[in-house]
């Protein structure tokens, strides 16, 4: 109970868990547009909005340093174990700690600094199109050798190179947009509730 | 409800792996399969480690989804590998497709298969074996036991949206997301903190070394499965510093 | 022993409500104490601050002081005083935390860190005192509510704790369940176990308490024996706000309406989940403008007849015939309207006003409309606030405000009365009777004789999937009700 230790308690962390889940759902449910191929790319933009809307709830309950961490490092967790992969491990603990330190910054009461953090934090998805990137760009050698230049140009021209800071970059912005978006309905929903 | 990002129940079906064995072939199936190029010793790595899905999900006695899997990744891979660079530039975004799904979809049929025939406690116990921090640990439970539930509530206001006629193409189209998603987390967040307080009276979070009855443990297939992935790493290695080609 | 020194507490929260003032109490060791009183007098307060949720979860300002053997709660961390005090909620979808059986029993044990051996052993004995073998091994999933509440119970007395405390936890059950708890309690009674329960229904306990603690607005007026509490009058348990405490007797009650002649004929409702047949009617038929109560046992088919009838199940056929015209599965989405058990769902605006607006086609007059409902109701002081704020009899109104406002003819109510107090159920009866009124023709899947005898006259009693008999009141279903009933109490 005592609200002056910076320890992580267990009721922050079954916090963290139960915010995950209502992210993670959110997020899957609108990945299955990603069949569709032509949302593959738009994804980087509607996941981080959708889900920047509990992340912005998940924040008033954050006043101690490493809650958002856990988050990121789960969603990593989950990516690898339902197979898309280990980078997510590795963005997602990256942009967590960001954000950790940009929300710690702000006190975690800062409005402006939470819509940061939100748009930081939404970078971790950028995980789930590293390997498009990096595979290719082992495979762009392989491709040259075996079926010529101009092949190889074309190959690449679906998701080039410049298409990761861009998506990098859409991430961030959605995050940043969903950020502001999810402060709106904190105060039209979420406050009214009683829940935020 | 199949909803669950890990079963709740053990199947008895089949050949019981230790979940530690099943994320280490996650991770191998990520590392070959997913990065891997296709040339030289390549070729036969890559379907070698594919093969572990497959033979896993015999194991699992999920035999229809072991033949669908397995006729799939072949033409994924043998359009890429064969026909493909036979059709020219044309074909260049077909190769793209084929060659990303080709890539993805082992690491997906493994992560299928880790989620379908792991018990959430099998996977609390095996990580507390490896000593991971209860920081992770107990979201980490929670998030299992969670995201059914929110499924469940995600259900039910769709059922309750369809009874006041808000639907595609319906009134109020444009407000469907919010209609949808907010009482959602409303209700979940609610729930949650209902969850929250009974677990905490049960003592979770106690600062004391915890305990687990679920059994896990390394058997001979986990064995099997261990040295057929650590074989094709090595292989990986070989051919990353020049023993092979 | 536990004690209460002059307590008050009240939440930070300032949406919640159930402060309480000025407790001072004491309960023995051994004994089994009710906590009565309507909604928001503080009972759950009460026993919140006997397991330490107060304050070491729930924030607020507390005053005085909760000691269990002669030990201050509030100077206690959680975990220590789980071993001594445990707990059963109302909500059984929200109370456990593993996802299969095993674990749930074995997690408190686990969180303290009992060796495996001694974990194992102790959950053979709770399996062999609760008689709940067959349950074992399961996924928690796929358990049904009374299921579900049973392990609540197992698991809260793995670590054997002196102390029990039950927060409303029948609320969500069905009357079979009901008595399977009260055998739960019975064994903690004989084990010497000291048992504290907030709770509004009191029938499957007067038996089993030895003290009843009346609370209203957050303090103790009544503190008496069970004695004592038995003699009390009916009137005035009805004035204190109470449930009966006694089998529902129909015959004093029922009504004698005249019903029409108009009928609502249910033709070829079949549906199944998978191979598993769930609903088999051929054709019934309710006079149309009565309330028709839907009873039968869980499992019976209850709510899925219910689903069929509002269109919900997709894949159901049949057809409802009314006025001369019929309605397939999909018009029914439009016919029909479903207050769930669980009104929380159905509500999606920021303001009760809008809500019932949302169900409307946006004329210029809907506003006035809309406040005419919601004065109907008896709501329409909340028609700025937000849905979700509201207590769940609150949004049950303004769930049936949208229905109205949508024209809608027939409504389905599924336990509209399930966790209510005694005020709280004579509410819903009066809307209901108010719905009657406007012509609308209402079917309730309920548990609770009160309500049945105080508004239904039609009944559908459903059994396997089926409709087993359909009638007014009468001699043979009011007979077939009392058995029904009975039997579920396990008498």
């Amino acid at each position: 109970m005592e609200k002056t230790t910076n320890k992580l308690q267990a009721k922050d962390l079954v916090n963290v868990g139960i915010y995950a889940a209502i992210y993670l759902v959110i997020t899957m449910i609108l990945s299955f547009l990603s069949l569709v191929p032509i949302f593959h790319p738009l994804l980087t933009v509607i996941c981080p909005i959708a889900g920047s809307i509990p992340f912005m709830l998940f924040l008033t309950k954050t006043k101690k340093f490493g809650m958002i961490t856990i988050m990121g490092v789960i969603m990593g967790i989950v990516m690898l174990l339902t197979g898309m992969g280990y980078y997510c491990l590795l963005t997602g603990f990256v942009a967590a700690v960001l954000a950790d330190i940009a929300a710690k910054s702000g006190n975690y009461v800062s409005a402006k600094k939470s819509v940061l953090a939100s748009g930081i934090f939404s970078l971790w998805y950028i995980g789930n199109y590293l390997a498009v990137f990096i595979t290719r760009e082992a495979h762009y050698q392989h491709v040259i050798e075996s079926y010529g230049q101009a092949y190889a140009d074309s190959y690449m021209s679906f998701y080039p190179n410049w298409m990761l800071p861009v998506l990098l970059a859409a991430c961030f912005i959605s995050g940043i947009i969903g950020g502001i978006w999810g402060k709106k309905i904190l105060k039209k929903h979420f406050k009214k509730a009683g829940i935020a | 409800m199949d909803w669950q990002v890990l079963s709740s129940q053990a199947e008895n079906k089949g050949i019981r792996l230790d979940p530690r064995t099943k994320i280490f072939l996650l991770l191998t199936i990520s590392i070959l399969v997913v990065g891997g190029e296709v040339s030289g010793i390549m070729i036969v790595i890559k379907p070698l480690t594919a093969l572990i899905p497959f033979l896993l999900l015999l194991s699992s006695g999920k035999w229809r989804q072991a033949i669908c899997f397995t006729t799939l990744f072949t033409i994924l891979f043998l359009c890429e590998l064969l026909i493909l660079p036979a059709m020219g530039t044309s074909g260049f975004l077909l190769l793209f497709f084929c060659g990303l799904f080709g890539r993805l979809l082992p690491g997906v049929v493994m992560g299928y298969y880790t989620v379908s025939t792991t018990t959430v406690s099998e996977f609390v116990a095996a990580m507390e074996r490896m000593h991971v921090t209860q920081k992770l640990i107990i979201p980490l439970a929670v998030l299992f036991r969670f995201f059914p539930t929110v499924m469940e509530e995600y259900h039910n206001i769709g059922d309750a949206m369809r009874m006041r006629g808000i639907r595609i193409g319906g009134r109020k189209t444009s407000k469907m997301l919010e209609y949808r998603f907010i009482p959602m987390m409303i209700c979940s967040v609610k729930i949650g903190e209902e969850l929250s307080a009974a677990s905490l009276t049960r003592g979770l979070g106690a600062p004391i070394k915890r305990t687990n009855i679920c059994q896990v443990g390394f058997h001979k297939f986990d064995g099997c499965m261990l040295l057929y992935g650590g074989l094709m790493l090595v292989l990986n290695l070989f051919r990353a510093i020049g023993l092979l080609w | 022993m536990l004690e209460f020194n002059n307590v008050s507490f009240s939440y930070d929260a300032a949406s919640t409500s159930g402060q309480i003032s000025n407790i001072t109490l004491t309960i023995p060791e051994g004994q089994v104490v009710l906590i009565c009183g309507e909604s928001g007098c503080g009972k759950t307060t009460l026993t919140r601050l006997i397991n330490g949720l107060i304050p070491n979860y729930y924030e607020g300002d507390l005053l005085g002081s909760v000691r269990v053997h002669g030990d201050k709660i509030s100077e206690k961390a959680l975990y220590e005083i789980a071993p001594v005090v445990g707990s059963v909620f109302q909500n059984p979808r929200s109370q456990f935390f593993a996802v299969d059986t095993n674990s749930e029993l074995a997690f408190g044990c686990e969180n303290l860190g009992w060796p495996e051996e001694k974990i194992t052993a102790r959950m053979k004995e709770v399996v062999a005192d609760f008689h709940i073998q067959f349950l074992m091994n399961r996924s928690i999933f796929a358990l049904s509510g009374g299921e579900k509440q049973k392990i609540a119970c197992a698991s809260a007395a793995m670590m054997n704790p002196e102390i029990l405390v039950l927060d409303e936890p029948s609320s969500n059950l069905d009357l079979k369940s009901i008595h399977e708890l009260g055998k739960v309690i019975r064994l903690w009674k004989d084990q010497g176990k000291t048992i504290i329960i907030a709770e509004h229904r009191l029938s499957y306990l007067m038996d089993l308490v030895d003290r009843v603690l009346y609370m209203r607005d957050g303090e103790i007026t009544d503190d008496m024996s069970i004695q004592e509490f038995k003699k009390l009058s009916r009137e005035e348990i009805a004035r204190m706000g109470l449930r009966s405490r006694l089998p529902i007797d129909f015959k004093q009650h029922y009504k004698t309406a005249s019903l029409s002649d108009e009928q609502i004929t249910m033709s070829n409702f079949y549906f199944s989940y998978g191979n598993q047949p769930a609903l088999q009617i051929d054709s019934v038929s309710v006079p149309k403008g009565s309330v028709i109560g839907i009873v039968g046992s869980n499992g019976a088919g209850k709510t899925t007849l219910a689903r069929c009838l509002c269109g919900l199940e997709k894949k159901s056929s049949g057809e409802i015939h009314m006025d001369g015209k019929s309605y397939s599965s999909k018009k029914r989405l439009n016919l029909c309207y479903m207050v769930m058990q669980n009104p929380s769902h159905q509500l999606f605006t920021e303001a009760v006003l809008d809500e019932v607006m949302l169900s409307m086609d946006g004329n210029e007059d809907d506003q006035v409309t809309a406040e005419q409902i919601l004065m109907d109701l008896n709501i329409e002081t909340l028609k700025q606030r937000h849905p979700m704020s509201l207590s769940g009899g609150q949004q049950q109104r303004v769930a049936i405000a949208s229905a109205v406002a949508s024209g809608r003819e027939i409504m389905v109510f599924d336990e509209p009365t399930s966790g209510l107090d005694f005020r709280h159920m004579e509410e819903v009866a009066a809307v209901l009777e108010k719905l009657q009124q406007m012509g609308k023709t209402l079917f309730i899947i309920t548990h609770d004789p009160e309500l049945i005898q105080r508004c239904c006259d039609y009944f559908l009693f459903v059994e396997n999937g089926k409709v087993k008999w359909s009638e007014h009141w009468n001699e043979h279903s009011e007979s077939e009700l009392a058995a029904f009933f009975a039997e579920e109490n396990g008498l």
